[in-house]
């Protein structure tokens, strides 16, 4: 008798606790697509920013998005507008896979920028013998592009771009102060499509960065 | 006195038909084998690994293709891309030779022989060696070595057969038949004579299939009609009491129809077309016995492919894709053995030309041509019963690269009747292919890049320069012209031990350190910003594991065997940056931190597990057989971007595949078989793309000679 009560008790608990989470009412969930900013400590997350998203396919199957960038400012945590685009009131721009700091060919600022191989947490201060570059638009950039060269791996097979780990773009911002940012996602939702997705989901997802970072506000090079 | 009769005629036709059953255990020391040494060994005697797949093994699973019954084997994954590779003792397809009758099938696409090419109807047996086998092979034999021996036999025959299956992976089940059922049907016929003393052997099979094929990275299923024939007549004719002549042409034709609906980036492009695979080939053998101690022989042997994939596309109609990849592979080589008391020598050297004109390369016109001389020679020491030492050298030279030096030493040695070890080390080295050395690919459709073949790169990069079209050439440029072979080195450590008559124990453990690896770099840049890649030796591996075999037959009728292969790969430069902390992966809230050691996966599509089983029960008229086949989960996609797999990445899932199969002989002429492949219609669309879902089928033989 003992051995048929058991499964019975265990299965209403089992019942019992489905039930009590399916009737929590959920608070108001954020909408996982939407770009938001949310700080953390000394922390800052930024979830989809998008940058240059795909509008159509050229005849040679080329997605192509509008040219437009998204400008970031550090110091005020925002999405800056484009109409301040030739101004020092933005800190890092981008567009598809380009990325570029506020200098000489890109705005009138005192950007600079590396790419420091390591953790987020683990850079706790620019190092001593940092150089920072900058962009040389449209040859080079302070951040390089290309697959395997800066900051993600392109996937020819899948169509897939992940941000490489362990890679951390050091930021001089236009007023010369320092960030570092941590690329996190290039698609929408901030998780990269499976490899088995179809290429239209592939293409309307992409270009919407997940990044995270930390702003020096004192002009320090201490995180 | 007439039923004694019947009965003692059909014993005796059983025991022909079941003519190739395992030997008991304790002769299966002493089945001959030949590809181990090139020369006939008792498998007792021989000293590298050797697996042999029997006609009745091959038979009862009701195999159609060479890829189904390999596909069964432990330590044989059938890969899939380019058709059904073998995968050996963690190697790429590129890195196994595979032979029919001892010399070599060609045309690799991507370094991939499709196993589908061959016809399993007229196999007698197939021998595989495992660990490098240059030593007596050259080129391919990294891995090891596949020779498919087919049925020589001499004794008159005429058999015709007919099967059908049918299936819908989609569904649970279909009727025969009907319209939504895809099916299978496949006729043969087989005749064997001797006229005067003329030996002829004819075998003709025609397969008509509804296969399915799926394009990577999507779930579109595309139906594939395919229609495949193959066709060997084998002529053996005693020239003298000493001397034999074997002449054998087999050709083999596949024509694959194909409906394409290409996604590029959601711009649907719809083609239609078909694809063909053709091969042909004649080989001419002279066996000459000098004397008792001496025998000699010249083989000649022709081979052409030609694969070739047309393609009209629905949205452009007056467009068409093309290629095309036409190779030819002629060979001239001369064997000699000689047998003393205790020691046999062999040595043979021999010249080939490989040729393939390629609509891949600048041009289908544009004949390419390698030219190799080689020489062998292998010395066995037989010192005292039990014990036989082997040490083998071969040279071969290239027209196009560098030459390779292949040595090999191997020990085998009875311990006692029913225990032996053996141990082997040996180099192995795998020539640059064709498309290595003469691809001409530029993508205008992503970007402009190019990939052109390491001997053409560096007349277009030096062309392109002095017009000012390179903006920059990379370190790697200047290696171009140093392409070598791709080389292994390989030791296996193994053993076979028999208890008591019933029961085979087998176990190998191996070790390859592969080096020269040929891989795409990006070479120059032009002016425009566009990469040209090409080929250098750049990577550096090894693959390493354990696999072991058990038969059991102690049940009357019950025969039981399992297979098991443990393997590690690793990729040495990628093991090196992360053992020395430089690669990172992300964790659960995708942020980046170091990689461990021990999350390094090691080479992708490989699986750490792989294991089969197999019973059988057989009372040598009616048998059933029961086949599990099980491989663990193989990295499948780098999903965290570290360029390298880890334990975070995508792997596909473990899987175990059941066929059934069974059959019966209703007289002594008529014969019933029966299955069903992929039992539970296990299929992974995205990482198993070849494995077809549930299938049953039925098939009768019929011998028209009444033995």
């Amino acid at each position: 008798m003992k051995k048929f009560i058991t499964p019975f008790v265990v299965l209403s608990v089992m019942v019992s606790a489905c039930s009590k989470k399916d009737t929590t009412p959920n608070p108001t969930p954020a909408d996982p697509n939407a770009f938001s900013v949310s700080v953390s400590g000394k922390i800052v997350s930024v979830k989809n920013l998008p940058a240059d998203t795909i509008i159509g396919v050229s005849a040679g199957g080329q997605p192509y998005g509008a040219g437009k960038y998204a400008f970031f400012n550090f110091s005020t945590n925002s999405w800056v507008n484009n109409a301040d685009s030739a101004t020092a009131n933005w800190d890092i721009a981008f567009s598809g896979t380009t990325i570029r700091v506020n200098n000489v060919t890109s705005g009138p600022g005192n950007g600079g920028a590396f790419v420091f191989n390591g953790t987020f947490d683990g850079l706790s201060s620019v190092p001593v013998d940092s150089v920072f570059k900058t962009d040389n638009h449209p040859v080079s950039y302070a951040i390089p592009k290309g697959s395997g060269k800066g900051w993600y791996n392109y996937d020819g097979a899948t169509n897939l771009l992940t941000p490489v780990p362990g890679r951390v773009l050091v930021i001089r911002t236009a007023s010369g102060k320092y960030a570092k940012v941590e690329i996190l996602n290039y698609y929408r939702g901030g998780s990269t499509p499976s490899a088995s997705a179809s290429d239209a989901v592939k293409t309307s997802e992409q270009r919407y960065y997940t990044f995270r970072y930390t702003f020096q506000g004192n002009g320090t090079t201490s995180f | 006195m007439k039923k004694i009769i019947t009965t003692v005629c059909l014993l005796v036709t059983v025991s022909q038909l079941f003519a190739q059953q395992d030997t008991l255990f304790s002769k299966e020391l002493s089945e001959v084998v030949v590809t181990a040494t090139r020369t006939e060994r008792k498998l007792g005697n021989v000293a590298v690994p050797v697996s042999i797949i029997s006609q009745q093994t091959i038979r009862q699973a009701g195999s159609q293709r060479l890829k189904d019954i390999l596909g069964e084997q432990a330590g044989i994954f059938i890969t899939n891309g380019f058709g059904a590779g073998l995968q050996m003792q963690g190697f790429n397809p590129d890195y196994t030779l595979i032979l029919v009758d001892g010399e070599p099938v060609v045309g690799r696409t991507a370094g991939v022989l499709d196993l589908n090419r061959i016809s399993a109807g007229n196999i007698k047996k197939i021998e595989i060696v495992k660990g490098p086998s240059s030593s007596l092979y050259g080129s391919e034999a990294m891995a090891g070595v596949v020779n498919i021996i087919t049925d020589k036999s001499a004794a008159s025959k005429l058999e015709a057969s007919i099967r059908y299956g049918f299936g819908n992976p989609d569904k649970g089940f279909v009727l025969p038949f009907s319209s939504s059922a895809f099916q299978n049907t496949e006729a043969t016929l087989q005749a064997a004579t001797t006229i005067h003393k003329l030996g002829i052997r004819f075998f003709s099979n025609a397969n008509f299939a509804d296969l399915i094929s799926i394009r990577p990275y999507s779930n579109d299923r595309i139906p594939q009609p395919v229609t495949r024939l193959s066709n060997q007549l084998q002529l053996t004719y005693p020239l003298t009491i000493k001397t034999n002549l074997t002449v054998s042409a087999r050709m083999s034709d596949d024509n694959l129809k194909q409906a394409f609906a290409v996604s590029n980036n959601g711009a649907i492009t719809n083609s239609y077309g078909n694809e063909i695979n053709r091969d042909a080939s004649l080989n001419a053998v002279i066996a000459h016995k000098v004397n008792a101690r001496v025998s000699t022989s010249l083989r000649l042997y022709a081979i052409k492919y030609l694969g070739r994939q047309e393609l009209h596309f629905v949205e452009k109609p007056d467009s068409v894709y093309l290629d095309e990849f036409r190779q030819r592979f002629f060979r001239a080589e001369n064997q000699t053995d000689v047998n003393w008391k205790k020691s046999s020598l062999t040595f043979g050297a021999g010249y080939a030309i490989d040729e393939v004109n390629s609509t891949r390369y600048d041009d289908l016109k544009s004949r390419k041509q390698n030219n190799i001389f080689f020489g062998y020679a292998q010395q066995e020491w037989r010192p005292f019963s039990g014990l036989t030492v082997i040490a083998g050298l071969r040279y071969d030279n290239n027209k196009l690269f560098d030459g390779a030096i292949s040595p090999k030493f191997a020990v085998n040695y009875k311990i006692s009747p029913r225990f032996k070890i053996n141990f082997s080390a040996g180099r192995g080295f795998k020539a640059p292919d064709f498309r290595q050395l003469f691809l001409n690919f530029t993508n205008t459709a992503a970007g402009g890049y190019s990939v052109f073949g390491t001997i053409d790169a560096q007349t277009i990069i030096a062309k392109l320069k002095t017009e000012g079209q390179i903006s920059e050439v990379t370190d790697d440029y200047y290696k171009l012209s140093q392409l070598k072979p791709e080389f292994s080195t390989g030791l296996n450590l193994g053993g076979l031990y028999t208890p008591d008559d019933n029961t085979s124990i087998r176990l190998n453990f191996f070790r390859n350190d592969i080096e020269n690896l040929i891989d795409s770099r990006e070479v120059a840049t032009r002016i425009n910003g566009t990469q040209i890649f090409s080929y250098i030796n750049v990577n550096k591996a090894w693959t390493e594991g354990g696999e072991t075999e058990i038969a059991y037959r102690g049940i009357k009728n019950l025969q039981l065997s399992a297979g098991y292969q443990f393997l590690l790969t690793a990729d040495k430069d990628e093991r090196k940056a992360v053992r020395e902390k430089t690669i990172y992966t992300r964790d659960e809230n995708g942020f980046s931190r170091l990689l461990k050691l021990n999350e390094y996966s090691g080479l992708p599509n490989r699986s750490r597990h792989m294991a089969n089983l197999k019973i059988t029960w057989d009372n040598k008229k009616t048998f059933f057989t029961t086949r599990f086949i099980y491989r663990a989960p193989w990295a499948v996609g780098d999903a965290d971007g570290n360029g390298l797999y880890n334990k975070q990445d995508e792997f596909a899932k473990g899987f175990l595949q059941v066929n059934v199969s069974g059959g019966t002989m209703f007289t002594n002429m008529l014969r019933m078989q029966a299955g069903v492949d992929n039992l539970f219609n296990y299929q992974d669309i995205s990482n198993l793309p070849n494995l077809q879902g549930r299938m049953i089928y039925i098939g009768f033989y019929y011998n028209f000679i009444k033995p």
